[in-house]
């Protein structure tokens, strides 16, 4: 088996892994980071295609938390991670939930000023802004209907670089943090599945991993590593420790943000070449609105949901048509789990019926502003859910979203490995370091001890700056080995 | 891609999938491989077991208007993996079928 030394191991590249490299690497550590996915050009397919799922989305897209409801969720699985198939929107971690997290959890050193100064550097290389001019007309619909409802909304930044002529260039990581590590000397390893991470006592070794090479064929190779940073993401690093014997604290308490879609259908065609940037902030942070990616494909699904037999002659008028999403903050949780024999992870959901009757309140509150709006026809993901055209019909919405019935959808998925000094409910210290072990990191979602109620991957780079250099300064809690 | 899996495919996507030139079969049948094992093998329980029951119910050679019949009933059961089942499929079918369009 062929040996790769490095200094320092990362494993996974995307909004968590992207940051650490680059911070390390320019800091002089020798780093290499072992992507599963593949490699592509930025810009090599069109975003929320059937292609780009083919190519960059983790399963193709078809992935599920199962429970009552199941509830399908998305990951990008390709080098910049799913910063490069999410929308971009950008929103720095709320003081609040700061502060909420930082009592409950004991995080040292997790102060508002500490985070806006990671946020403000991470923003000065990623490019953070608004649209120059009149936003799209799928956004206007949602500020034009909270505004007539009384409710606030908001035009979300975006890691977005406009052109002179306005057009938009979506700033993921392999266009940003990417370039910068290899530039500072980071080797990327795409096509690199890790299986296991090897340890000798309370020290991991490096990894044994799979290179697909570019004749299809598997490689079998040894990674050594003085520390290793994992940042798979919430789902796969969780797995991961687990499939290596890192069992405390691992894996449980999945959050995310349970999302339900409405297919709106106005009286004149709406763009559908971008996702809208507007977010009805009236219930926020417990209850947000927002619109989704609306491509043909995407329209026709709404559609199907709510009405399979009408789905020919709607989709006719599909330019008229935009999906628009309300995502609720969830009371319930989840569960990763490795599973002996399988090499995806087994993924679990609790819905609690709050959390239902949250997402049927947000469903109801999503109709009113889109009819506020002018939308003449609604329909909502559930299993024939009743198509809705005017204010009176909302109220069918409440019996209709059921558990059998509802369809539902998420993408932030966190709080697998939570950060924290509070050792008996988190599976890392403060600064992403795996109880029980000396140099086994996370730097990813899976450190967020809940999930934030917007877009985090804000959150989860000023995080993995900021622990990035407290793994440079030498920093830790010195508690990690022993506390176990 | 199995027997059920096959005929549903068929059914659902009519011509389209030919004048696709079979990508509508290749984007599911891919799909299905991409699939994390564990929901495939739960997947395939559920073909197998259904696949069984269509055969013998129509005799082992459904037209697709029985399919699509079939289909509605499995929607209906209260049984959530067995409604779970034609939504998979079509879900695959309808985002492949209308993309293709769309490009």
């Amino acid at each position: 088996m062929r040996t790769i030394d490095t200094e320092v191991l990362i494993v996974g590249s995307g909004a968590g892994g992207s940051v650490t490299a680059a911070r390390l690497a320019e800091a002089g550590r020798s780093v290499l980071i072992a992507e599963e996915g593949p490699w592509y050009a930025p810009d090599a397919h069109v975003p929320f295609s059937l292609d780009e799922f083919t190519a960059r989305y983790r399963h193709q897209g078809a992935c599920a938390a199962l429970g009552n409801p199941g509830i399908a969720f998305a990951e990008g699985r390709c080098v910049g991670g799913s910063t490069e198939i999410n929308s971009g929107l950008y929103h720095r971690l709320p003081d609040h939930l700061a502060a909420e997290w930082r009592d409950t959890y004991a995080i040292a050193d997790f102060d508002d000023g500490t985070l806006a100064k990671y946020a403000a550097e991470i923003e000065d290389v990623i490019t953070v802004s608004t649209v120059p001019g009149e936003p799209p007309a799928s956004s206007q619909a949602l500020g034009r209907g909270a505004t007539a409802l009384g409710w606030r909304s908001v035009e979300f930044a975006r890691v977005f670089a406009y052109d002179d002529k306005g057009r938009g260039t979506k700033q993921t990581m392999s266009r940003t943090m990417i370039p910068r590590a290899v530039a500072a000397g980071t080797v990327i390893q795409p096509d690199c599945a890790i299986v296991k991470l090897e340890r000798e006592g309370h020290r991991v070794t490096g990894a044994v991993a799979v290179i697909t090479l570019p004749d299809g064929s598997k490689e079998s190779v040894r990674i050594r590593a003085d520390d290793v940073f994992v940042c798979g993401g919430a789902i796969q690093s969780p797995a991961l420790l687990q499939r290596s014997g890192f069992r405390r604290n691992i894996g449980g308490g999945l959050k995310f943000h349970p999302t339900v879609k409405v297919a709106a259908r106005f009286t004149e065609p709406y763009d559908h070449d971008d996702v809208p940037m507007y977010r009805v902030t009236e219930f926020a942070p417990y209850l947000t609105i927002g619109g989704s990616a609306s491509r043909r494909g995407q329209v026709a699904l709404a559609i199907a949901d709510a009405a399979p037999e009408q789905l020919e002659t709607v989709i006719e008028r599909w330019e008229d048509i935009v999906v628009y999403y309300a995502a609720i903050r969830s009371q319930g949780s989840g569960r990763v789990q490795a599973m002996p024999g399988f090499r995806a992870p087994l993924v679990t959901y609790h819905m609690t019926d709050a959390d239902m009757s949250r997402l049927a309140r947000g469903l109801v509150h999503l109709g009113e502003v889109l009819l506020a709006a002018g939308a003449v026809e609604l329909f909502p993901s559930i299993t024939e859910g009743p198509i809705v055209t005017d204010r009176d019909g909302l109220g069918s919405w409440w019996d209709a979203l059921t558990r059998a019935r509802s369809k539902l959808m998420t993408v932030h998925l966190t709080s697998t490995v939570r950060m924290g000094e509070a050792a008996d409910r988190t599976g890392a210290d403060s600064f992403g370091r795996v109880w029980q072990t000396e140099n086994l990191y996370v730097n990813d979602a899976s450190l967020l001890p809940d999930a934030p109620g917007v877009n985090p991957q804000a959150a989860i780079m000023a995080i993995a700056a900021r622990n990035a250099d407290a793994y440079l300064s030498g920093i830790s809690t010195g508690a990690s080995v022993s506390r176990a | 891609m199995l027997w059920l899996e096959r005929r549903i495919v068929a059914a659902l996507a009519g011509p389209d999938d030919e004048r696709s030139g079979g990508a509508i079969s290749e984007f599911v049948d891919s799909s299905f491989r991409a699939m994390p094992a564990h929901l495939r093998l739960g997947v395939v329980v559920e073909s197998v077991g259904l696949g069984a029951y269509v055969r013998l119910r129509y005799l082992g050679n459904p037209s697709a208007e029985q399919i699509r019949a079939a289909l509605a009933g499995f929607e209906r059961n209260p049984i959530g993996v067995v409604r779970q089942y034609p939504q998979l499929l079509a879900s695959l079918v309808i985002f492949a079928q209308y993309e293709k369009a769309a490009s």
